[in-house]
């Protein structure tokens, strides 16, 4: 029995157009120009419990929109939406209580007091039996390293500390399902390693289902086994992470910083992207050119102060398949 | 220490500059505009009523009938609009999250730059004053007194309004001192209004209380131009007013200045 | 989710609020003197016009103590366990709102219940004033007025509750409530010093049926002193009425609060 089912779900914003100026928000209030935004455009979709989904897409493409309906934040237009049984904005309460929310950039924990207090206070709002709490606070404290700074008022912790903090803070209630919104963004590489085995290891040992939302292609890797791409709206790829990158995640950009002002760039097995300056970004395709024979090629016929790689990202992956369109027709291809 | 170093010609562009940069950002919390000017007329409503219930139920005092006492009201709230404001309040605020020493940095003079920021403020407040008054006039009578009275008031308003410069100053420079000072910065608000004459004129007062309150600086700052205003300070006393309010201005002109130089001594030696 | 979780929440914000307040000890005095001196001038205020013009509209110095302290309970009341919900536009502007809507409890409880500093010094003041001016103004105690005080105080509270969430839910539409704000707070701080029978008679309507502080000191003053003031032609005894108005008034904040969220939630912020 799948735990999240979604069928042609849809979001649409209306707002008054309006201009600019004092003059135009008095027109705005007598206008009734209306404009539509669809921010969530027939996404279907379907997780099994246990399931770790990267739930990835550039800016504004429905991402946040989408989990703000999974979490009862926000009523769909239309469409059917049930997580673990319940339709979440009606049955609010209810769904609260099956799911844990951890958002990057905003804290759920109590600013002026010590850890524990905080997890004190949650223990009561989510009803946690004293005996599951006592098992939960001390295999999180394992976990995650916090014996060490329970007793510190929060306000005073590390981003990193202050991470940890905010997982066990929504782990602690056992949710079935876990939504982690850039869980990852700010923190150095030994916290973000922390985050990602604690994820990992509650999705394995609890089957926790986990959806992650973030930027960092890092994280997908290291946790998600399956992907499900959205931009403008709409599901564009659902599937494993690896035919993605394999497909279309073949290509890679070099970086290359002039020591002089060149005038025309030309480097057989790749293409000038950009230049700015002394700046030129030249991309190849890893099947047909090895980073190794294009370093070569530039720095027989250039001078280089400077070289760079860089992985292909989500953004670059995903205008890819919308020039070259999603050839495999699993996931709704973009008209 | 500054021996060597030649005198530079004071420049006004970096305060006028620092002024309309504060005007703008004045402009953009419209609704805190909206708000002032609602609270001075919703005030003025009230107060309009209260003495007019007072005065008809008790004997009135001869040299403020009804029209005067509700001129005084009007005229005090719209001078409200102008003296509430902390001037220096960047002051306090720089001291106490530290970026002070960045103006300390700047080649201008740090006292001179947080007046000409808190000046914009105050214009753009003070701009306010005609839609309100244009507002109260719709529903009570404000007295017009002679040219030369208005004339002699607006220098009195003047020094009220220098008066509370320099006690708001004193109250910012303790933080050069002491860690958190808003809360006294309200109470000494709270009581400026009482005992200012804002709400009541101290005319008004027991007579006791007047010997207390004429002598404190509280009084020049709103008392003062509203008693002239009103024509309870004749002609004849203008000058004994106006002086005994310079006089507030210069003691604690010169109070400000030695607090402040105290403490930007010790913020350039001690690193605050 | 059942009122026994409900319980154990407030039971521990209580808990955290007062830890919170103790971290913040040397804020805390000052806060008080502030309390102190803001009541204070005003009932200063109060003193100085009536000494100057003994009676208003029929009531003495004495009875607008008694007046100004009664409002003070109900005012100190709703500070004290209420106050957190006038934060609830900045919420709905920093997106903290949303975290209300993903736990398992009522969003107007957890609005309510939201740790932070609460000072109960003005609690204390007040019970303390009011005692003082019940003595000072020879009001009458009798068995209706232990029994009914009370509730009349929380009845307060409770009007100051409804208006505060009903301007809290505008933010949903407005953001920026501010100036509502300071207008309603002006009514129910300065305008509930006076006997309602100076104003026109459109403000006292307002201040019966539509924000009726009115209800929280003057319609109950007038019953306890015994006054026969007739403003709007309303018999003394209404002023038993104001823990009914303050449920009613209650109950109608709550359906647009309701009716708020239902919004946020279809249209979002």
């Amino acid at each position: 029995m799948a735990i999240i089912e979604a069928v042609d779900l849809r979001k649409v914003f209306r707002s008054v157009v309006r201009q600019p100026g004092l003059g135009g928000a008095i027109k705005a209030l007598f206008s009734r120009e209306v404009e539509e935004t669809v921010a969530v455009d027939a996404v279907t979709f379907t997780l099994e419990p246990g399931e770790l989904v990267g739930y990835l897409g550039p800016n504004g493409a429905g991402k946040s929109t989408t989990i703000k309906m999974l979490t009862g934040i926000l009523v769909p237009t239309s469409g059917t939406l049930r997580v673990a049984g319940l339709v979440p904005a009606a049955r609010r309460q209810d769904n609260a209580q099956n799911i844990g929310v951890v958002f990057g950039q905003r804290s759920q924990l109590y600013w002026d007091l010590p850890l524990r207090e905080s997890f004190a206070l949650l223990r009561a709002i989510y009803d946690i039996p004293s005996e599951r709490y006592r098992t939960n606070m001390k295999a999180f404290a394992e976990l995650l390293d916090l014996e060490r700074f329970l007793d510190t008022p929060v306000r005073q912790l590390s981003l990193g500390e202050r991470m940890r903090g905010d997982f066990a803070a929504a782990m602690l209630h056992d949710p079935r399902i876990v939504y982690l919104d850039e869980p990852t963004i700010g923190l150095d590489v030994i916290a973000k390693e922390a985050i990602r085995t604690f994820v990992a290891e509650i999705n394995r040992e609890r089957g926790t289902t986990v959806i992650l939302t973030t930027h960092d292609l890092a994280d997908v890797e290291r946790l998600a086994r399956r992907v499900i791409l959205i931009d403008k709206g709409a599901v564009i790829y659902d599937g494993p992470l690896a035919r993605l990158r394999e497909e279309y995640g073949t290509h890679r950009t070099l970086v290359v910083t002039l020591a002089r002002p060149y005038e025309g760039i030309e480097v057989s097995g790749a293409t000038v992207e950009s230049r700015e300056g002394l700046v030129v970004r030249l991309r190849f395709e890893r099947r047909q050119t090895s980073a190794e024979a294009l370093i070569r090629r530039v720095m027989n016929d250039f001078e280089i102060s400077d070289l760079q790689i860089i992985e292909p990202d989500i953004d670059s992956i995903v205008r890819r398949i919308y020039i070259e369109g999603y050839a495999d027709g699993a996931a709704g291809a973009p008209s | 220490m500054t021996g060597s170093l030649p005198r530079r010609r004071f420049r006004l562009a970096p305060y006028v500059a620092l002024a309309s940069r504060a005007m703008a950002r004045e402009a953009t919390y419209r609704f805190d505009v909206f708000g002032s000017v609602a609270s001075v007329l919703v005030r003025l409503y009230l107060l309009k009523m209260v003495w007019s219930a007072l005065y008809a139920h008790n004997v009135s005092p001869a040299q403020l009938p009804l029209h005067a006492i509700i001129t005084y009201s009007a005229v005090a709230l719209l001078m409200g609009l102008v003296m509430d404001i902390d001037q220096t309040r960047a002051l306090h605020d720089r001291l106490h999250d530290g970026t002070i020493a960045t103006d300390f940095l700047k080649p201008i003079s740090v006292p001179l730059g947080f007046f000409a920021d808190g000046t914009g403020e105050v214009l753009f407040h003070a701009a306010l004053i005609v839609p309100a008054l244009v507002l109260s006039l719709l529903f009570v009578h404000i007295d017009l007194p002679s040219a030369a009275t208005l004339a002699v008031f607006a220098l009195s308003f003047v020094l009220g309004y220098l008066v509370g410069f320099w006690i708001n100053f004193i109250l910012n420079c303790s933080a050069f001192w002491t860690l958190e000072v808003s809360g006294v910065q309200l109470i000494v608000t709270w009581l400026t209004d009482l005992l200012g004459g804002e709400i009541i004129p101290l005319v008004i007062f027991p007579l006791a209380l007047q010997k207390i309150v004429f002598v404190l600086p509280f009084a020049a700052m709103f008392s003062t131009p509203l008693l002239i205003y009103v024509g309870v300070i004749p002609p004849a006393g203008w000058a004994a007013a106006l002086g005994v309010q310079l006089v507030w201005v210069l003691v604690l002109g010169g109070v400000a200045t030695l607090l402040w130089r105290a403490g930007a001594h010790r913020i350039v030696v001690q690193g605050g | 989710m059942g009122t026994g979780r409900m319980l154990r929440v407030y039971r521990e914000y209580w808990r955290i609020n007062i830890l919170t307040t103790l971290e913040y000890r040397a804020n805390f005095l000052v806060w008080f003197a502030f309390t102190f001196v803001y009541h204070g001038s005003a009932l200063a205020a109060l003193w100085i016009m009536l000494a100057r013009f003994p009676s208003m509209n029929g009531w003495d110095f004495r009875q607008m103590a008694f007046l100004y302290a009664l409002w003070m309970v109900a005012h100190a009341l709703h500070n004290t366990f209420f106050s957190s919900v006038s934060d609830v536009p900045d919420h709905v502007r920093d997106g903290e709102f949303d975290r209300l809507l993903v736990r398992p409890l009522d969003t107007l409880f957890q609005t309510i219940a939201t740790p932070g500093q609460v000072f109960p010094d003005e609690l204390i003041l007040a019970l303390a004033t009011f005692v003082a001016a019940c003595i000072y103004s020879g009001v009458r105690i009798d068995l209706v007025f232990v029994l009914f005080v009370p509730l009349i105080a929380i009845g307060g509270a409770l009007i100051d509750l409804a208006m505060n969430l009903a301007i809290s839910t505008t933010a949903i539409w407005f953001v920026r409530v501010d100036a509502l704000r300071w207008i309603v707070a002006q009514l129910e701080q300065e305008f509930t010093r006076y006997p309602l029978g100076i104003y026109s008679r459109a403000v006292r309507i307002l201040l019966t049926f539509v924000c009726p502080f009115a209800f929280i000191n003057y319609f109950p003053a007038t019953y306890f002193l015994g006054k026969t003031d007739g403003a709007l032609g309303l018999p003394p005894v209404v002023g038993l009425l104001t823990p009914a108005i303050g449920i009613v008034f209650v109950a109608l904040a709550y359906a647009f609060w309701r009716f708020g969220l239902d919004r946020y939630q279809s249209v979002g912020h």
